[in-house]
């Protein structure tokens, strides 16, 4: 019944200078099947996936597609061919309707190029019928939600009669109840023959849904597994090599005074669009506050207004009853540590070396960072914290002089976070801290932010990882447009019920 | 270091092959010439001094590029602040005269002054209505031209001239000549010292290299960015003009005469841009583009190659350096690579930490 329908032979891609995303994979996807490729960040998997798409060019190696060797030197070809991919950032066109989107690059004309409007708005609502996705042929891809878009990209693909889906992290974007009904189209498809490859770091949904799991890691294939009697922790000592904790152990919080709290915040985009509405909150010394939101709904409005690249229209910040609102970024920084969630844009200048990434904002407030003036920088107290910070967050380099894009992404994270975190002891505001890192740096990071909650700092942590989430806090609140609509004990509660939150259910029960 | 060090030397010595075959293929003795230029540029006590004082002016104007394009802020009205901080001087100094140990600090703080106020106008410009000093700083470049153009066959004319040019100014602010060296290479100097300073050890010249690279990362870190744009505005501004009082206070003429240190401004931004804003490496190439230009005419006076050949020379200079620099990249990355393949197909494998993220 299984027939290859990809099979790739010694599969390798390195990328400039001399990285390695892809060591000599040898795999095979057979036709009607949903297959899973499984792997930490960086394994290699979406790198693979690109490859066989189109999108980037392989370095050595052979790819058969029903069994001829093919290769696709753009996605058009792969498309052609019924291959199609469904990107972790969506490719649409936000001010475009879901119909102008999936005819795009393939609109049906007659004579003198006129579109065949009506024949291909039939062919695009049956399709929509047909797979049951609930989508309006006339809505503005702006106004709908993020699962809605990640349907219109599928349906962009069946439109093109794609045999072959790719799906690269799909359900990173989708809340419980989301990703449940995407699981559902997804069978149906393979049930009608098509095959799907789906691209996943979640243990828990790959065994949920897939025939086949093959595990990358480190850019090799480590193996490939029948889903048949396999557990969670099969697959996750394949995929990182050793027994993982899912959880990093803490004690009970032990909450002291309040030290950081926001009350009333408003804020309204040029738009009119409220996106800060009415949030108010507390953190205390000793606690982790986590925010669970779907992305978009005020989230980064809150964080910017904190630490004052946004000013808010109303309502108060305070630290230790001290109101911080009105104070300008330098000033606020001497009482908070703050962990961006981009750590290329905000969180380090890439080009320059580990010294200058590592003395930012303790350049001004650290007393040893200054020189026999106070406007002179004392260049060995910048080496010396520089040292200090390496060697306390264990930072893989090789000299502090090289730039910091030349180190591996988690040793990146933490090289900012210790910078922020030698900065306070106070207040810890975390932006996604651990997004797109691979599972040690993870761990590693998360311990340090326990060690310093139980040295008695208050810790908010805004996070679109449900799993960090319940991991670490000690009050979980969620954000649903611009509003806190909830805050619960994370023991108490489950990732359906904080799932159901996000999209807005059952608002208005905080306080 | 090691390997802009590297670049350079790849690109000047390119360029000055292929500047040697141009005087071959065109019936040029070349090896003869480039000894010419080279004579007539270092290889005498008077030809070095003169490619010194060639240099002093270039050394400014690439440090007024250099300082704003690594701190992110687009400054190229060079030509401008340079008219200006000559006009100033040479207005002061017709109308002042007070001892030397006075008359030349005062010249000089007055040239910073208003090279420091004509760029602080585009910089209030972009502070106060966003305006992009891209286009402010080139637009206010022609208000230069032309106002110091009607200065100076206005009210500050030489009515005993033909041509439009000052009367020379009070000789009190003549700076002094050193047995034949021009004393302008020490302000330049002594300036590139102090520039070196703030950028390298000072907590302000740390947030601006960091605005540089990247400057939401400076800012989410504290630094104030309008303060520091401003200030490096001024400073850019001050070495620009001050650029512009050396042709005045020094040389020979000692008066604003039309068309004055015509290429000056220009050669500055392109000065920096082959530095890519090092402040070392400005000062090199200054000193480099003087010691051609200054080689120049004897060239064509010993072997007939005409003078122009320097621009054709400076040209595939920037070219080569530049090229060189991206494709160092380029290359190192393709050994890289085919070194990796290597090492994997014979199963000497991969190292555990050089994976992407």
């Amino acid at each position: 019944m299984a027939d290859p329908i990809i099979s790739i032979k010694s599969l390798l891609k390195i990328y400039p200078p001399s990285t390695v995303a892809v060591d000599g994979v040898d795999l095979v996807i057979n036709s009607g099947q949903i297959h899973a490729v499984i792997g930490e960040n960086g394994a290699g998997k979406s790198t693979l996936m690109k490859v066989i798409y189109g999108l980037t060019a392989k370095t050595d190696g052979e790819i058969y597609i029903n069994n001829k060797k093919t290769h696709f030197s753009n996605p058009q070809e792969a498309v052609n061919a019924g291959i199609g991919m469904v990107h972790q950032e969506f490719m649409l066109i936000p001010n475009y309707t879901v119909y102008e989107n999936v005819i795009l690059g393939t609109e049906p004309v007659g004579r003198f190029n006129i579109l065949k409007k009506e024949q291909s708005r039939k062919k695009v609502r049956q399709l929509i019928e047909e797979y049951n996705l609930n989508l309006q042929l006339d809505s503005i891809i702006n106004n709908i939600s993020v699962a809605a878009q990640q349907k219109v990209e599928i349906l962009k693909l069946l439109y093109r009669d794609v045999n072959v889906l790719i799906l690269d992290e799909p359900t990173a974007v989708l809340t419980p109840q989301e990703i449940e009904d995407l699981f559902m189209r997804l069978k149906k498809l393979r049930d009608e023959g098509r095959t799907i490859i789906f691209i996943s770091h979640k243990l828990d949904e790959v065994l949920d849904l897939s025939d086949i799991i093959t595990v990358m890691r480190k850019g090799k294939k480590i193996t490939t597994l029948e889903n048949k009697n396999l557990s969670k922790a099969d697959l996750a000592r394949a995929m990182i090599g050793r027994d993982v904790v899912f959880t990093v152990k803490k004690d009970k919080a032990s909450p002291k005074d309040v030290v950081f709290s926001v009350s009333n915040l408003k804020y309204k985009n040029e738009q009119g669009i409220k996106l800060l509405d009415n949030i108010s909150l507390e953190v205390r010394a000793g606690e982790i506050v986590g925010v669970a939101g779907i992305e978009g709904n005020g989230q980064y409005e809150l964080v910017r207004s904190i630490i004052g690249l946004l000013t808010p229209d109303s309502g108060e910040i305070k630290i230790n009853d001290k109101r911080i609102d009105k104070l300008n970024i330098l000033d606020r920084r001497k009482e908070m540590a703050y962990v961006p969630q981009d750590r290329k844009n905000t969180g380090s200048a890439q080009e320059l070396s580990l010294v200058d990434n590592s003395i930012m904002t303790h350049h001004r407030i650290n007393k040893n960072l200054s020189g026999a003036r106070d406007y002179i920088l004392s260049r060995r107290g910048a080496r010396d914290l520089t040292d200090k910070l390496i060697n306390k967050f264990e930072v893989i380099s090789e000299s502090k002089s090289q730039p910091i894009k030349s180190l591996s992404g988690g040793n990146q994270q933490r090289l900012i976070v210790g910078r922020e975190f030698m900065l306070s002891d106070n207040f810890i505001l975390l932006d996604n801290p651990t997004r797109g890192l691979d599972v040690g740096s993870i761990e590693f990071i998360q311990l340090e932010i326990i060690k310093k909650r139980d040295q008695g700092a208050a810790v908010l942590l805004i996070s679109a990882d449900l799993d960090e989430l319940f991991g670490l806090s000690d009050r979980l609140l969620v954000i649903h447009e611009g509003k806190i609509i909830a805050d619960k004990d994370p023991t108490k509660t489950n990732k359906e019920e904080i799932g159901a939150y996000m999209l807005g259910a059952e608002a208005g029960d905080y306080r | 270091m090691k390997r802009q060090i590297l670049t350079s030397a790849v690109g000047i010595i390119t360029a000055l092959l292929v500047g040697l075959i141009i005087m071959a293929v065109q019936g040029y003795p070349a090896f003869d010439s480039y000894y010419q230029l080279f004579n007539y540029s270092l290889f005498s006590k008077f030809s070095f001094f003169s490619t010194l004082a060639k240099t002093a002016p270039l050394i400014l104007t690439g440090l007024s590029a250099a300082v704003a394009f690594g701190s992110n802020a687009v400054n190229l009205g060079q030509v401008g602040q340079f008219l200006i901080g000559g006009i100033s001087v040479t207005a002061a100094g017709l109308y002042i005269d007070l001892p030397p140990v006075v008359m030349i600090p005062l010249l000089i703080f007055i040239a910073l002054l208003s090279g420091a106020l004509y760029s602080g106008i585009a910089a209030w410009l972009r502070l106060k209505f966003n305006m992009d000093e891209f286009i402010t700083t080139l637009m206010l470049n022609f208000v230069a031209q032309y106002f110091t153009m009607y200065l100076i066959s206005g009210p500050l004319l030489d009515k005993e001239l033909f041509s439009p040019m000052t009367r020379p100014i009070n000789k009190s602010g003549w700076l002094p000549d050193l047995g034949g060296l021009d004393s302008t290479i020490i302000i330049s100097i002594i300036l590139l010292i102090i520039i070196y300073f703030i950028w390298h050890h000072t907590k302000a010249g740390y947030e601006w290299k960091v605005m540089g690279s990247n400057e939401m990362f400076a800012k989410a870190g504290g630094a104030n960015i309008d303060k520091n744009y401003l200030k490096i505005m001024l400073i850019s501004g001050a070495l620009a003009g001050m650029a512009g009082a050396m042709l005045v206070m020094g040389g020979v003429q000692h008066r604003f005469l039309k068309g004055i240190g015509a290429n000056y401004g220009w050669d500055g931004v392109m000065i920096a841009v082959v530095a890519d804003s090092s402040i070392i490496g400005t000062a090199f190439y200054s000193f480099f583009f003087a010691m051609i230009q200054t080689g120049a005419m004897g060239m064509e006076l010993e072997t007939s190659v005409p003078s122009e050949f320097v621009l054709i020379l400076q040209s595939i200079t920037v070219l080569f350096v530049v090229a060189s620099r991206k494709s160092a990249h380029l290359l190192l990355n393709r050994i890289n690579i085919l070194l990796r393949m290597k090492n994997i197909k014979s199963g000497g494998g991969i190292k555990e930490d050089e994976f992407i993220d």
